[in-house]
Protein backbone atom coordinates (compact mmCIF):
# COMPACT_ATOMS: atom_id res chain seq x y z
CA UNK A 1 0.00 0.00 0.00
CA UNK A 2 2.44 2.06 0.99
CA UNK A 3 4.54 1.59 -2.32
CA UNK A 4 1.63 2.19 -4.13
CA UNK A 5 0.97 5.75 -2.32
CA UNK A 6 4.75 6.46 -3.27
CA UNK A 7 3.90 5.51 -6.88
CA UNK A 8 0.64 7.56 -6.92
CA UNK A 9 2.63 10.49 -5.37
CA UNK A 10 5.69 10.02 -7.69
CA UNK A 11 2.99 9.66 -10.68
CA UNK A 12 1.04 12.82 -9.67
CA UNK A 13 3.83 14.73 -9.18
CA UNK A 14 4.98 13.95 -11.92
CA UNK A 15 2.18 15.18 -14.37
CA UNK A 16 1.75 18.03 -12.30
CA UNK A 17 3.41 21.20 -13.14
CA UNK A 18 2.99 25.16 -13.75
CA UNK A 19 0.84 24.26 -17.02
CA UNK A 20 -1.77 21.58 -15.02
CA UNK A 21 -1.73 23.53 -12.30
CA UNK A 22 -2.40 27.16 -13.58
CA UNK A 23 -5.82 28.41 -13.66
CA UNK A 24 -6.55 28.93 -17.09
CA UNK A 25 -7.47 32.92 -17.85
CA UNK A 26 -7.24 35.29 -21.04
CA UNK A 27 -6.35 34.33 -23.71
CA UNK A 28 -6.76 30.28 -24.56
CA UNK A 29 -9.00 30.11 -21.39
CA UNK A 30 -10.60 27.02 -20.78
CA UNK A 31 -13.92 26.24 -19.30
CA UNK A 32 -13.94 26.14 -15.89
CA UNK A 33 -16.04 24.52 -13.47
CA UNK A 34 -17.88 27.07 -10.72
CA UNK A 35 -16.76 28.09 -8.07
CA UNK A 36 -18.22 26.02 -5.28
CA UNK A 37 -18.36 29.27 -3.41
CA UNK A 38 -17.80 32.46 -4.32
CA UNK A 39 -14.67 34.49 -3.86
CA UNK A 40 -14.18 37.01 -0.80
CA UNK A 41 -14.00 40.44 -2.49
CA UNK A 42 -11.22 42.86 -1.96
CA UNK A 43 -11.75 45.72 0.28
CA UNK A 44 -13.37 48.72 -1.22
CA UNK A 45 -10.77 50.79 -3.47
CA UNK A 46 -8.65 47.99 -3.21
CA UNK A 47 -8.08 44.98 -6.24
CA UNK A 48 -7.82 41.21 -5.34
CA UNK A 49 -4.54 39.91 -5.93
CA UNK A 50 -4.02 36.73 -9.15
CA UNK A 51 -4.55 34.23 -6.81
CA UNK A 52 -7.71 35.57 -4.74
CA UNK A 53 -9.57 35.03 -7.94
CA UNK A 54 -11.38 32.41 -8.64
CA UNK A 55 -11.94 31.43 -12.69
CA UNK A 56 -15.08 33.26 -12.71
CA UNK A 57 -13.44 36.58 -11.04
CA UNK A 58 -10.82 35.80 -13.83
CA UNK A 59 -13.23 35.57 -16.53
CA UNK A 60 -15.13 38.45 -15.48
CA UNK A 61 -12.15 40.82 -15.02
CA UNK A 62 -11.04 39.86 -19.18
CA UNK A 63 -14.87 41.42 -20.09
CA UNK A 64 -14.40 43.96 -17.46
CA UNK A 65 -11.00 45.59 -18.73
CA UNK A 66 -11.64 44.32 -22.35
CA UNK A 67 -8.85 42.43 -22.49
CA UNK A 68 -9.70 40.33 -25.81
CA UNK A 69 -8.48 42.77 -28.76
CA UNK A 70 -7.33 45.42 -26.27
CA UNK A 71 -5.00 47.86 -28.47
CA UNK A 72 -1.36 47.10 -26.65
CA UNK A 73 2.21 48.91 -27.11
CA UNK A 74 4.66 45.18 -27.84
CA UNK A 75 7.56 47.74 -26.29
CA UNK A 76 5.25 48.01 -22.94
CA UNK A 77 5.23 44.80 -20.56
CA UNK A 78 4.05 46.29 -17.84
CA UNK A 79 1.38 44.82 -15.63
CA UNK A 80 0.65 41.75 -13.26
CA UNK A 81 1.42 38.59 -15.47
CA UNK A 82 -0.11 35.28 -13.89
CA UNK A 83 -1.37 31.80 -15.22
CA UNK A 84 -0.83 30.47 -18.96
CA UNK A 85 1.12 27.70 -19.89
CA UNK A 86 4.36 27.60 -18.44
CA UNK A 87 7.15 28.06 -17.74
CA UNK A 88 7.30 25.71 -15.20
CA UNK A 89 6.75 22.63 -17.24
CA UNK A 90 8.88 23.33 -19.34
CA UNK A 91 12.10 23.05 -16.78
CA UNK A 92 12.51 19.12 -18.14
CA UNK A 93 14.55 17.11 -20.47
CA UNK A 94 17.68 18.79 -20.00
CA UNK A 95 20.61 18.18 -22.65
CA UNK A 96 23.11 15.57 -21.42
CA UNK A 97 25.60 16.40 -17.96
CA UNK A 98 28.73 17.00 -18.21
CA UNK A 99 30.77 14.81 -15.70
CA UNK A 100 30.46 17.11 -12.96
CA UNK A 101 26.90 17.57 -13.76
CA UNK A 102 25.91 14.39 -13.13
CA UNK A 103 27.73 14.42 -10.00
CA UNK A 104 25.82 16.95 -9.05
CA UNK A 105 22.64 16.07 -9.94
CA UNK A 106 22.72 13.10 -8.44
CA UNK A 107 24.14 15.02 -4.86
CA UNK A 108 20.70 16.87 -5.12
CA UNK A 109 18.94 13.07 -4.62
CA UNK A 110 18.04 12.93 -0.55
CA UNK A 111 17.18 9.97 1.53
CA UNK A 112 14.50 8.14 1.38
CA UNK A 113 12.39 7.01 4.37
CA UNK A 114 11.67 3.17 5.84
CA UNK A 115 8.83 3.19 3.27
CA UNK A 116 10.84 3.74 0.30
CA UNK A 117 9.45 7.63 -0.14
CA UNK A 118 11.31 10.23 -0.81
CA UNK A 119 11.79 12.85 1.77
CA UNK A 120 13.09 15.41 -0.65
CA UNK A 121 16.17 16.24 1.94
CA UNK A 122 18.34 17.87 0.07
CA UNK A 123 15.49 20.33 -1.59
CA UNK A 124 17.28 23.25 0.82
CA UNK A 125 14.09 25.62 -0.51
CA UNK A 126 11.24 23.03 1.24
CA UNK A 127 9.56 23.54 -2.10
CA UNK A 128 10.50 19.93 -3.70
CA UNK A 129 7.31 18.07 -2.80
CA UNK A 130 8.64 16.46 0.23
CA UNK A 131 10.83 18.31 2.28
CA UNK A 132 10.50 19.75 5.65
CA UNK A 133 10.29 23.34 5.09
CA UNK A 134 13.35 25.79 5.67
CA UNK A 135 12.63 28.79 3.88
CA UNK A 136 15.88 29.04 1.76
CA UNK A 137 15.31 31.23 -1.45
CA UNK A 138 14.68 29.68 -4.62
CA UNK A 139 16.42 31.83 -6.49
CA UNK A 140 16.22 32.51 -10.35
CA UNK A 141 14.63 31.26 -12.39
CA UNK A 142 13.22 28.61 -10.39
CA UNK A 143 10.88 30.90 -8.39
CA UNK A 144 9.54 31.14 -12.09
CA UNK A 145 8.34 27.35 -11.47
CA UNK A 146 5.61 28.41 -8.86
CA UNK A 147 4.65 31.84 -10.56
CA UNK A 148 1.48 32.87 -7.65
CA UNK A 149 1.78 36.11 -9.58
CA UNK A 150 4.81 38.65 -10.60
CA UNK A 151 4.25 42.56 -11.48
CA UNK A 152 6.79 44.14 -14.21
CA UNK A 153 7.49 47.62 -13.70
CA UNK A 154 9.46 49.82 -16.81
CA UNK A 155 11.17 52.57 -15.35
CA UNK A 156 13.61 54.35 -18.04
CA UNK A 157 16.85 52.54 -16.59
CA UNK A 158 15.50 49.05 -15.18
CA UNK A 159 12.89 46.85 -15.10
CA UNK A 160 11.15 45.70 -12.11
CA UNK A 161 9.73 42.31 -11.64
CA UNK A 162 8.14 41.42 -8.37
CA UNK A 163 7.15 38.42 -7.26
CA UNK A 164 4.37 37.69 -4.97
CA UNK A 165 5.69 34.05 -4.42
CA UNK A 166 7.87 34.40 -1.32
CA UNK A 167 7.88 38.35 -2.26
CA UNK A 168 10.67 39.07 -3.72
CA UNK A 169 11.83 41.09 -6.28
CA UNK A 170 14.62 41.44 -9.06
CA UNK A 171 16.25 44.37 -11.13
CA UNK A 172 16.90 43.95 -14.35
CA UNK A 173 19.02 47.06 -16.05
CA UNK A 174 18.38 48.70 -19.01
CA UNK A 175 21.01 51.80 -18.61
CA UNK A 176 23.20 49.89 -21.18
CA UNK A 177 25.41 48.44 -18.54
CA UNK A 178 27.29 45.26 -19.26
CA UNK A 179 27.34 41.90 -17.14
CA UNK A 180 30.64 42.03 -14.70
CA UNK A 181 32.79 39.35 -15.83
CA UNK A 182 33.90 38.34 -12.19
CA UNK A 183 30.88 39.56 -10.32
CA UNK A 184 31.79 40.39 -6.99
CA UNK A 185 28.75 38.15 -5.39
CA UNK A 186 26.88 35.45 -6.29
CA UNK A 187 23.30 36.28 -5.61
CA UNK A 188 20.72 33.83 -5.79
CA UNK A 189 18.31 36.30 -8.21
CA UNK A 190 21.70 36.71 -10.16
CA UNK A 191 23.03 39.77 -11.62
CA UNK A 192 20.77 40.57 -14.73
CA UNK A 193 20.88 43.36 -17.33
CA UNK A 194 18.10 43.76 -20.01
CA UNK A 195 17.85 45.45 -23.80
CA UNK A 196 15.30 45.66 -26.77
CA UNK A 197 15.97 43.41 -29.79
CA UNK A 198 13.24 44.91 -31.92
CA UNK A 199 9.46 44.03 -29.93
CA UNK A 200 11.26 41.20 -27.87
CA UNK A 201 13.07 42.50 -24.25
CA UNK A 202 16.19 40.07 -23.95
CA UNK A 203 17.40 39.57 -20.84
CA UNK A 204 20.84 38.28 -19.76
CA UNK A 205 21.98 37.58 -16.40
CA UNK A 206 25.27 35.63 -14.56
CA UNK A 207 26.94 35.93 -11.28
CA UNK A 208 24.30 33.15 -9.65
CA UNK A 209 24.98 31.44 -6.24
CA UNK A 210 24.81 27.60 -7.10
CA UNK A 211 23.16 26.72 -3.70
CA UNK A 212 19.91 26.87 -5.90
CA UNK A 213 17.96 24.92 -8.55
CA UNK A 214 16.69 25.71 -11.67
CA UNK A 215 13.93 23.37 -10.67
CA UNK A 216 13.21 20.73 -8.59
CA UNK A 217 12.64 17.00 -10.47
CA UNK A 218 10.86 14.14 -10.06
CA UNK A 219 10.32 11.76 -7.96
CA UNK A 220 13.47 13.77 -6.12
CA UNK A 221 16.15 15.96 -6.82
CA UNK A 222 17.17 19.40 -8.89
CA UNK A 223 18.67 20.65 -11.82
CA UNK A 224 21.99 21.97 -10.94
CA UNK A 225 23.53 24.79 -11.64
CA UNK A 226 26.62 26.34 -11.36
CA UNK A 227 28.44 29.58 -10.34
CA UNK A 228 28.98 30.27 -14.13
CA UNK A 229 25.40 29.44 -15.18
CA UNK A 230 24.25 32.31 -17.73
CA UNK A 231 20.50 33.05 -18.54
CA UNK A 232 19.02 34.18 -21.55
CA UNK A 233 15.65 35.20 -21.73
CA UNK A 234 13.02 36.34 -24.19
CA UNK A 235 10.09 38.39 -23.10
CA UNK A 236 7.77 39.39 -25.96
CA UNK A 237 4.04 40.60 -25.37
CA UNK A 238 2.14 39.26 -28.52
CA UNK A 239 -1.27 40.83 -27.46
CA UNK A 240 -2.48 43.15 -25.13
CA UNK A 241 -3.06 39.74 -22.58
CA UNK A 242 -0.30 37.38 -23.59
CA UNK A 243 3.43 37.63 -22.84
CA UNK A 244 6.04 34.84 -23.95
CA UNK A 245 8.33 33.58 -22.17
CA UNK A 246 11.24 31.47 -23.67
CA UNK A 247 14.45 30.65 -21.10
CA UNK A 248 17.65 29.54 -22.23
CA UNK A 249 20.15 28.11 -19.69
CA UNK A 250 23.81 28.50 -20.56
CA UNK A 251 26.24 26.63 -18.08
CA UNK A 252 28.73 24.38 -19.65
CA UNK A 253 30.12 23.34 -16.40
CA UNK A 254 27.01 21.70 -15.88
CA UNK A 255 25.24 20.75 -19.11
CA UNK A 256 27.15 19.91 -22.72
CA UNK A 257 25.61 22.35 -24.96
CA UNK A 258 22.61 24.99 -23.90
CA UNK A 259 19.16 24.28 -22.81
CA UNK A 260 16.64 25.94 -24.81
CA UNK A 261 13.48 25.51 -22.91
CA UNK A 262 10.05 26.03 -25.48
CA UNK A 263 8.33 28.85 -25.31
CA UNK A 264 5.36 29.46 -22.80
CA UNK A 265 2.63 31.88 -22.27
CA UNK A 266 1.64 33.99 -19.21
CA UNK A 267 -1.63 35.49 -18.98
CA UNK A 268 -2.34 39.12 -17.72
CA UNK A 269 -3.95 39.64 -14.39
CA UNK A 270 -5.80 42.67 -15.41
CA UNK A 271 -6.89 44.23 -12.23
CA UNK A 272 -5.27 42.53 -10.07
CA UNK A 273 -2.52 43.52 -7.50
CA UNK A 274 0.65 42.04 -5.91
CA UNK A 275 -0.22 40.71 -2.14
CA UNK A 276 2.11 39.50 0.22
CA UNK A 277 3.13 35.79 0.62
CA UNK A 278 6.57 34.97 2.60
CA UNK A 279 7.92 31.78 4.12
CA UNK A 280 7.93 32.10 7.50
CA UNK A 281 10.43 29.69 9.10
CA UNK A 282 8.86 29.41 12.64
CA UNK A 283 5.56 29.29 11.45
CA UNK A 284 7.17 25.72 9.47
CA UNK A 285 8.62 24.23 12.95
CA UNK A 286 5.33 22.74 14.31
CA UNK A 287 4.74 21.44 10.93
CA UNK A 288 8.15 20.08 10.59
CA UNK A 289 7.77 18.26 14.37
CA UNK A 290 4.29 17.39 13.62
CA UNK A 291 4.09 16.32 10.39
CA UNK A 292 6.95 16.07 8.45
CA UNK A 293 9.49 14.48 10.46
CA UNK A 294 7.96 11.91 11.98
CA UNK A 295 7.10 10.60 8.39
CA UNK A 296 10.72 11.08 7.40
CA UNK A 297 12.14 9.10 10.64
CA UNK A 298 9.43 6.12 11.06
CA UNK A 299 8.68 8.22 14.06
CA UNK A 300 4.75 7.94 15.00
CA UNK A 301 3.54 9.75 18.03
CA UNK B 1 -0.18 13.04 23.76
CA UNK B 2 -1.63 10.25 22.48
CA UNK B 3 -5.27 11.38 20.90
CA UNK B 4 -8.00 9.22 20.42
CA UNK B 5 -8.87 8.05 16.91
CA UNK B 6 -11.65 9.71 15.27
CA UNK B 7 -14.19 8.21 13.38
CA UNK B 8 -12.74 7.46 9.57
CA UNK B 9 -15.32 8.27 6.91
CA UNK B 10 -14.71 6.46 3.89
CA UNK B 11 -15.59 9.81 1.86
CA UNK B 12 -14.98 8.04 -1.54
CA UNK B 13 -16.86 10.33 -3.88
CA UNK B 14 -15.32 13.67 -2.55
CA UNK B 15 -11.74 11.98 -2.36
CA UNK B 16 -11.56 10.61 -5.99
CA UNK B 17 -12.85 13.64 -7.21
CA UNK B 18 -10.00 15.02 -4.42
CA UNK B 19 -7.17 13.11 -5.82
CA UNK B 20 -7.89 13.35 -9.38
CA UNK B 21 -7.37 17.31 -9.00
CA UNK B 22 -4.96 17.77 -6.69
CA UNK B 23 -1.84 19.02 -7.22
CA UNK B 24 1.41 17.40 -5.72
CA UNK B 25 3.14 20.58 -5.89
CA UNK B 26 3.21 22.89 -2.80
CA UNK B 27 4.59 25.38 -0.82
CA UNK B 28 5.55 22.60 1.59
CA UNK B 29 5.00 19.22 1.28
CA UNK B 30 2.07 17.65 1.54
CA UNK B 31 3.48 14.09 1.58
CA UNK B 32 3.25 13.99 5.63
CA UNK B 33 -0.82 13.46 4.59
CA UNK B 34 -2.53 10.43 4.48
CA UNK B 35 -4.25 11.21 1.03
CA UNK B 36 -5.93 7.33 0.68
CA UNK B 37 -9.27 7.82 0.10
CA UNK B 38 -10.54 5.85 3.03
CA UNK B 39 -8.36 7.28 5.20
CA UNK B 40 -10.66 10.64 5.36
CA UNK B 41 -11.46 11.73 8.85
CA UNK B 42 -14.71 13.06 9.53
CA UNK B 43 -15.00 15.35 12.71
CA UNK B 44 -17.33 17.05 14.96
CA UNK B 45 -15.32 19.87 17.16
CA UNK B 46 -15.44 23.48 17.96
CA UNK B 47 -12.81 26.18 17.04
CA UNK B 48 -10.64 27.35 19.29
CA UNK B 49 -8.56 29.38 17.29
CA UNK B 50 -7.96 30.60 13.61
CA UNK B 51 -4.42 31.19 12.74
CA UNK B 52 -5.33 34.00 9.56
CA UNK B 53 -2.08 34.48 8.34
CA UNK B 54 0.77 33.74 5.56
CA UNK B 55 2.09 31.79 4.42
CA UNK B 56 -0.83 29.14 5.59
CA UNK B 57 -4.07 29.24 7.67
CA UNK B 58 -5.21 27.47 10.41
CA UNK B 59 -7.96 26.59 12.70
CA UNK B 60 -7.67 25.09 15.43
CA UNK B 61 -11.02 23.08 17.24
CA UNK B 62 -11.61 21.55 19.93
CA UNK B 63 -12.82 17.15 20.04
CA UNK B 64 -14.21 16.09 22.79
CA UNK B 65 -14.49 12.29 23.51
CA UNK B 66 -17.09 10.17 25.06
CA UNK B 67 -14.84 10.36 28.65
CA UNK B 68 -15.11 14.03 28.33
CA UNK B 69 -11.96 14.77 27.98
CA UNK B 70 -10.42 17.39 24.76
CA UNK B 71 -8.53 17.22 22.33
CA UNK B 72 -6.83 20.03 20.18
CA UNK B 73 -6.78 19.41 16.51
CA UNK B 74 -4.85 21.65 14.10
CA UNK B 75 -6.32 22.64 10.62
CA UNK B 76 -4.19 23.41 7.88
CA UNK B 77 -5.40 25.17 4.61
CA UNK B 78 -3.86 27.21 1.80
CA UNK B 79 -2.37 30.97 1.89
CA UNK B 80 -4.61 33.52 3.09
CA UNK B 81 -4.96 34.54 -0.64
CA UNK B 82 -5.85 31.29 -2.09
CA UNK B 83 -8.50 30.46 1.12
CA UNK B 84 -9.93 34.37 -0.36
CA UNK B 85 -10.72 32.69 -3.57
CA UNK B 86 -12.38 29.88 -1.86
CA UNK B 87 -14.75 32.36 -0.44
CA UNK B 88 -13.62 31.90 3.03
CA UNK B 89 -11.91 34.99 5.30
CA UNK B 90 -10.33 35.86 8.29
CA UNK B 91 -13.91 36.16 10.05
CA UNK B 92 -15.68 33.21 8.48
CA UNK B 93 -14.52 31.23 12.00
CA UNK B 94 -14.12 32.34 15.54
CA UNK B 95 -13.82 30.70 18.54
CA UNK B 96 -16.62 28.81 19.60
CA UNK B 97 -18.03 27.56 16.58
CA UNK B 98 -19.23 24.00 16.35
CA UNK B 99 -18.08 22.83 12.54
CA UNK B 100 -17.61 19.31 11.06
CA UNK B 101 -14.27 19.03 9.47
CA UNK B 102 -13.38 16.81 7.09
CA UNK B 103 -9.42 16.24 6.26
CA UNK B 104 -6.43 13.98 5.29
CA UNK B 105 -4.97 13.52 8.47
CA UNK B 106 -0.90 13.45 9.16
CA UNK B 107 0.57 10.24 8.08
CA UNK B 108 2.81 10.74 12.04
CA UNK B 109 -0.53 9.76 13.74
CA UNK B 110 -0.42 13.39 15.41
CA UNK B 111 -3.81 15.92 15.98
CA UNK B 112 -2.89 17.34 12.44
CA UNK B 113 -4.69 17.71 9.34
CA UNK B 114 -5.11 19.10 5.64
CA UNK B 115 -8.50 20.06 5.40
CA UNK B 116 -11.22 19.44 2.58
CA UNK B 117 -13.77 20.20 3.68
CA UNK B 118 -16.00 22.31 6.27
CA UNK B 119 -20.00 22.13 7.52
CA UNK B 120 -21.76 24.55 9.53
CA UNK B 121 -24.42 22.80 12.30
CA UNK B 122 -27.39 22.75 10.00
CA UNK B 123 -25.65 21.73 6.76
CA UNK B 124 -24.43 24.98 5.31
CA UNK B 125 -21.17 24.65 3.12
CA UNK B 126 -18.50 27.21 4.02
CA UNK B 127 -15.71 25.80 2.49
CA UNK B 128 -15.42 22.22 0.12
CA UNK B 129 -11.84 22.12 -1.32
CA UNK B 130 -12.91 18.58 -2.54
CA UNK B 131 -13.71 19.34 -5.94
CA UNK B 132 -11.65 22.39 -6.75
CA UNK B 133 -8.18 21.96 -8.65
CA UNK B 134 -4.59 22.91 -7.22
CA UNK B 135 -6.52 22.02 -3.55
CA UNK B 136 -2.63 20.96 -3.19
CA UNK B 137 -0.80 23.86 -4.66
CA UNK B 138 -0.12 26.03 -2.36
Amino acid sequence: MRYRMSVFLVALAAVVSFPATAPAQGQGQTAAKPAVVPSVPAPPGWSACPRCQNDQDRREANVRHKVEGHAFSPRDLSGIWYGGNGPAGLFKNPPPFTPLGKDQFEATIGEKNAAGEYLHTKDTSGEGGGAQVNCDPRGWPRLATANYGFELIMLPDRVLQFFEQTHTWRTIWTDGRKLPDNPPELRWMGWNVGRWEGNTFVVESNGYDDRSWISDTQPDGGWPHSDEMRVVERWRRVNYGTLEFQLTVIDPKIYTKPWVMPAARINLAPGTEIWEYFCVPSDFIKFNNEVYLPVATGEKK
Amino acid sequence: MRTPRPSTVAFAGVAVAFLLGAAASAHHSRAGYDNTPDKLVTQNGVVSNVLWRNPHVFVIWDVKDSNGSVAKWTGEFSSPTTMISEGMSRDTFKPGDPITVTFMPAKAGTPYGLVIKIVRPGGKVVVDLSQRRNLLEQ
